[in-house]
């Protein structure tokens, strides 16, 4: 490799180069590449710093997401004066820099075809790493044995359901997704009409991790508005951000303008609010989003082994079934043998209960992943490792052909 | 450059390699070295070598594994004394080295003598003051016996010091639980053949003056059927028990209970359990009828009981019994299939490996300063196959251990920390031996015995911090050995790379900054061309290592990438590695930047294989602490080194923007890197 192997044209370097030349040399030059490195470089350290007071969610959201543009790092809770563009757009200015100096502008050659293989390696990498940012879903699923369920939970996507209950069980049930919750606080509510409900609900005061609080036993310290005897005390955010428990108010609106009075809604409710209005059952609930499968999957046993002894994990089998239209197949899912299936893949997560003793019922917890980009880093590792390997072996071969070919002219 | 000069900073770069190499020798010796006073123990006569042959292969399950008692004991010493040996004064006042075998021996065996063994270290004597015990030094040893009239008061306050969280405990709480948990575990040898060496006294027996008979407790558990039946029919007519076998059982409880922890040598009868029995389990099991291998189960008890007491009349008949005794467990462990790697294990740890590693790479150190010294004379070329054999002897010792290793633990040779230190060592003197065949500068060849030397100090200060077996177990998401293989082989080949590419750096920085080699344009291209050639190395390893870690957590947790420290890490010295290649081909770095660049690589590389572990989040924290000092210190030293590059590099901007004396000065442009 030298430093020409980005190649110039000799005809245009002799006149002045047009504005759009010089975006170019600059979108593809080195310089920018080698900055946006140092930068994503200095991003990831600093990311890796913070997440231990911050945790990960919280983390990745600052420096990661595409929604934040300018990050200022915090480190033991300090603030770092040093206002940094966040590892999203960077890395996103760097694939532009890689397909226009890493694929259009770079020298073209056999010589050079290693480095244009890696390179298209990269950007695929880089194009799967961006699929799976925005379409990437997840969540997990707990089982017991003997018991089956047809839908994963999120694990930070608050959201509120509401249901008619008829003999007994919910029916027609409408959901109100996070993203439109998220944004009502400060004084800001949103009225959500509810299809065949005959009322319509108006949420505010949403708090991404708060607890209902008795007046009684804590007064309230910000004015907090009160729900029958109860309000909203806001709890610092968790560094396990699927820890966080979602909370808002809200009122009953009916057609005629009337408002109920209000109440709470929390995540960490044990049961719904019940509204009942023209003999008909409602329940109202805050609860983690469920995301349904399209098929039910059975715990039909689960198997946790220790090395003898110790209470250090050997292995953790699930023996499950996967029910779909009438068809049963059996499937074992265990730690690096995840279940892929209908774009799904479902991961050997967790177990409980903690401890548990012998012959006592366990159920276990599965991620559920859906990932239009799954195995793309796989094929983009290939094309990049072949290209590599054919960049070093050329080199290798050129250094030992130049070596033999000095020797053999000394004298 | 004067003449004058050039000899000054020959010997100022002699004096400097001459400073380490007496830093590393310390070290050997500091780890090799009996730590605290010699004791004296009266009476103390040295086990027989046929007698320690037969123990160590005597197989016991620790650690979730099966393993011979030499290791147990190795990792127990190491654990409790901070060394593998002790020095003591023994009978005849003659003084007494003992190993971890040995100290083993003694604590099961002649308990008597044992608790006079200066066995606990202790770091923070204030702890001592507060159990009431009297302390000498700072830090030092002390035997049971010192510390056994405070232990009533270390157990009170370790259970008040255990509830507060690691993190907040003070130094005087961490090392007084410490040392309670050190206490029990070292209490639990001493009494493990209680129940063998007091034997159970049949209260009322005696008939007039006589002395109440006594009994084994193989005897009584051969009748636990009708004392079971006794104390059925007691609790049936609501009657207490008898007096006197009250007190039978009451003995039997204790003997079982002392002998529950220390050791879990007995394999189960059962082929279908995998958990093996301490002597205290296997009596108590009898007793509560909870094993349907009575007969088994006695005639191993007996055969302990046997044992222990066969000590009293001579070492010739304890080695009988001891040799009866390791053929029995042997016998039952080979059925089970659990015994195969037993001897080759005490074998490994027969000798070792890795101090003779570094003896050779220390002597290919002093040989190599001889070669640089020397140059190209024939004196020279001598020292540079000396170099070569000695690296490659010590190199030799490296990988006959890691493939020992290898067997050992059926699975690839990187799993822990401490495997990744042996084998960073060993694969970075082979890549050193690549980059010498490659560029034939004596530099690589010259840093490969450094690296070795440094790297095996590291992994025995390491080994002594932890005090952990190296060998045992991995955690089920690490059981691959198919990912063991690919992805941890190639992330930490990179780590190799990476820290070579930092030391030919360094040499060449230290060498260049002394001018050294001003004059020798040969010299410093081939070092730049090594330095970029490994970096070129560690991007390639580290990248795709990284990728197939990716995968590898893709099917593991679900998720490609993570952002777990570990793996941001190696993504670092990928990103970093990129950023060096892509700088220099925009011309942003030349000679000097390639090489203060490759410096700071090491500083990624230690970040990302050591430091992620202390940060206490993600999936791949291990929760070790030793060694976290050392960081510091190494970020220091390098920061150091950059600082004087720097100040290097600026002096020769500044020489060749004075008029030139020389045209064979060249300037950085003038090397160019292999295209």
């Amino acid at each position: 490799m030298d430093s020409s192997e980005i190649s110039p044209s000799p005809e245009r370097a002799k006149t002045q180069p047009s504005i759009g030349k010089k975006i170019f040399d600059f979108l593809s030059g080195f310089h920018l590449a080698t900055a946006l490195l140092l930068i994503l470089g200095l991003l990831t350290w600093l990311a890796t710093l913070e997440q231990i007071d911050q945790g990960l969610y919280a983390t990745l959201n600052k420096y990661f997401n595409w929604k934040s543009v300018i990050i200022v790092p915090e480190i033991k809770g300090k603030m770092v004066p040093l206002p940094l563009l966040s590892g999203y757009w960077v890395g996103a200015i760097l694939l532009v820099n890689l397909i226009l100096g890493g694929v259009i502008r770079i020298r073209k050659g056999w010589k050079h075809a290693g480095n244009l293989i890696s390179h298209f390696g990269i950007i695929f990498m880089l194009i799967a790493g961006g699929v799976a940012h925005h379409f990437e879903q997840r969540g997990n699923m707990a089982i017991g044995e003997g018991e089956a369920s047809n839908a994963a939970e999120d694990y930070f996507e608050f959201v509120v359901e509401v249901s008619e209950i008829k003999e007994g069980k919910p029916e027609s049930i409408q959901v109100i997704r996070g993203n439109y919750l998220t944004d009502l606080n400060d004084g800001k509510s949103r009225t959500f009409p509810l299809g065949d409900v005959p009322f319509q609900i108006e949420i505010g005061g949403y708090l991404k991790n708060a607890v209902p609080v008795s007046e009684v036993e804590r007064a309230p310290d910000r004015k907090q508005p009160i729900a029958d005897g109860y309000y909203l005390m806001e709890k610092k955010g968790e560094v396990n951000a699927e820890n966080n428990m979602a909370a808002c108010y809200v009122r009953i609106v009916q057609k005629d303008g009337s408002k109920s009075p209000l109440f709470i809604l929390a995540g960490a409710s044990f049961h719904p609010f019940t509204y009942v209005q023209d003999g008909r059952t409602f329940t109202l609930d805050m609860r983690k989003r469920l995301w349904p499968m399209p098929f039910t999957l059975r715990l039909d046993e689960f198997t946790a082994d220790f090395h003898p002894g110790t209470m250090k994990p050997e292995k953790f089998v699930s023996e499950v079934t996967r029910i779909e239209n009438q068809h049963e197949a059996k499937v074992t899912i265990q730690m690096n043998e995840p279940m892929r299936y209908e774009g799904l893949t479902f991961f050997q997560a967790s177990y409980g209960p903690p401890g548990a003793g012998p012959g006592q019922s366990m159920y276990s917890v599965f991620e559920v992943v859906k990932n239009p980009a799954d195995q793309w880093p796989k094929y983009s590792l290939y094309i990049v490792a072949f290209g590599m390997a054919v960049t070093f072996l050329t080199k290798l071969g050129l250094y030992l052909n130049s070596s033999i070919h000095k020797s053999r002219h000394v004298p | 450059m004067s003449r004058k000069s050039f000899r000054l900073g020959r010997w100022f770069a002699a004096l400097l390699a001459f400073s380490c190499m007496v830093a590393l020798l310390y070290q050997l010796v500091y780890d090799n070295r009996p730590k605290g006073d010699v004791r004296t123990v009266e009476n103390y006569t040295p086990w027989e070598p046929e007698t320690l042959k037969i123990a160590e292969t005597i197989p016991i399950q620790s650690g979730g594994r099966v393993k011979p008692l030499s290791t147990e004991a190795g990792f127990q010493m190491l654990e409790l004394h901070g060394a593998r040996a002790m020095k003591l004064i023994g009978k005849d006042g003659r003084e007494i080295k003992i190993g971890p075998l040995e100290w083993m021996l003694d604590a099961l065996f002649r308990p008597h003598l044992a608790v006079h063994q200066p066995t606990f270290r202790v770091d923070n004597s204030d702890a001592l003051n507060a159990i009431g015990v009297k302390s000498r030094s700072k830090r030092d040893r002390y035997s049971y016996a010192d510390l056994e009239k405070g232990r009533e008061k270390l157990v009170e306050l370790a259970q008040t010091y255990e509830p507060i969280e690691t993190k907040k405990r003070d130094p005087v709480q961490s090392q007084i639980v410490d040392l309670a948990y050190k206490m029990r575990a070292y209490e639990s040898l001493l009494g493990y053949f209680g129940f063998a060496r007091f034997p159970i006294v049949l209260h009322g027996s005696g008939v007039g003056n006589e002395p109440d008979k006594t009994t084994d407790f193989s005897a009584v558990m051969a009748t636990a059927p009708i004392l079971r039946e006794q104390i059925k029919k007691s609790q049936h007519a609501g009657s207490p028990l008898v007096p006197r076998l009250q007190k039978l059982l009451e003995q039997m409880l204790d003997g079982a209970n002392f002998a529950k922890f220390g050791l879990f040598s007995i394999p189960p009868f059962e082929p279908k359990e995998r958990i093996w029995q301490s002597a205290g389990n296997v009596i108590m099991n009898v007793m509560t009828a909870e094993t349907g291998h009575t007969d088994q189960a006695i005639k191993i008890i007996h055969q302990l009981e046997k044992t222990a007491r066969s000590q009293d009349i001579s070492e010739a008949a304890f080695r009988k019994e001891l040799a009866a005794l390791r053929d029995d467990l042997k016998q039952r462990a080979e059925a089970r299939g659990e015994y195969r790697f037993v001897p080759i294990e005490a074998a490994y740890y027969e000798i070792n490996w890795f101090l003779y590693a570094l003896v050779f790479f220390l002597l290919g150190t002093i040989s190599a300063f001889a070669m640089w010294t020397c140059g190209r004379t024939r004196l020279g070329n001598v020292m540079a196959y000396a170099t070569g054999g000695l690296t490659l002897l010590g190199v030799g010792y490296c990988i006959v251990a890691i493939v020992k290793r290898c067997i050992i633990m059926q699975r690839p040779p990187v799993g822990n920390l401490y495997d990744t230190i042996i084998f960073i060592a060993t694969t970075a003197i082979l890549f050193a031996f690549i980059v010498e065949w490659l560029t034939r500068q004596r530099f690589a060849l010259g840093i490969a015995p450094v690296i070795g030397a440094f790297l095996i100090v590291l992994a025995r200060r390491y080994e002594l911090g932890d005090a952990k077996d190296h060998m045992d177990p991995l955690v089920a998401v690490l059981d691959s050995n198919y990912w063991l293989t690919t992805h941890v082989i190639t992330i930490t080949l990179g780590y190799s790379a990476g820290l070579l590419s930092a030391f030919l750096a360094a040499s060449y920085i230290l060498i260049r900054g002394l001018r050294l080699i001003d004059n020798e344009q040969a010299i410093r291209r081939g070092l730049t061309r090594a330095v970029y050639g490994t970096i070129c190395l560690t991007l390639f390893l580290s990248l795709v290592g990284t990728v197939l870690g990716g995968i590898w957590a893709n099917d593991s947790w679900g998720r490609f990438w993570g952002w777990d420290p570990k793996e941001n890490g190696a993504l670092m010295i990928v990103i970093w590695t990129l950023a060096i290649l892509h700088a220099r081909l925009g011309g942003i770095i030349k000679e000097w930047g390639i090489h203060l660049a490759a410096v700071f690589t090491a500083v990624i590389v230690v970040f990302s294989w050591w430091h992620v572990n202390f940060l206490g989040v993600g999936l791949h924290n291990y929760g070790f602490t030793a060694g976290k000092d050392a960081i510091w210190w190494f970020y220091g030293i390098i920061g150091l080194f950059l600082v004087y590059g720097f100040i290097a590099w600026g002096m020769d901007v500044s020489r060749k923007s004075k008029p030139r004396v020389q045209s064979s000065h060249e300037a950085d442009e003038a090397i160019r890197i292999p295209s």
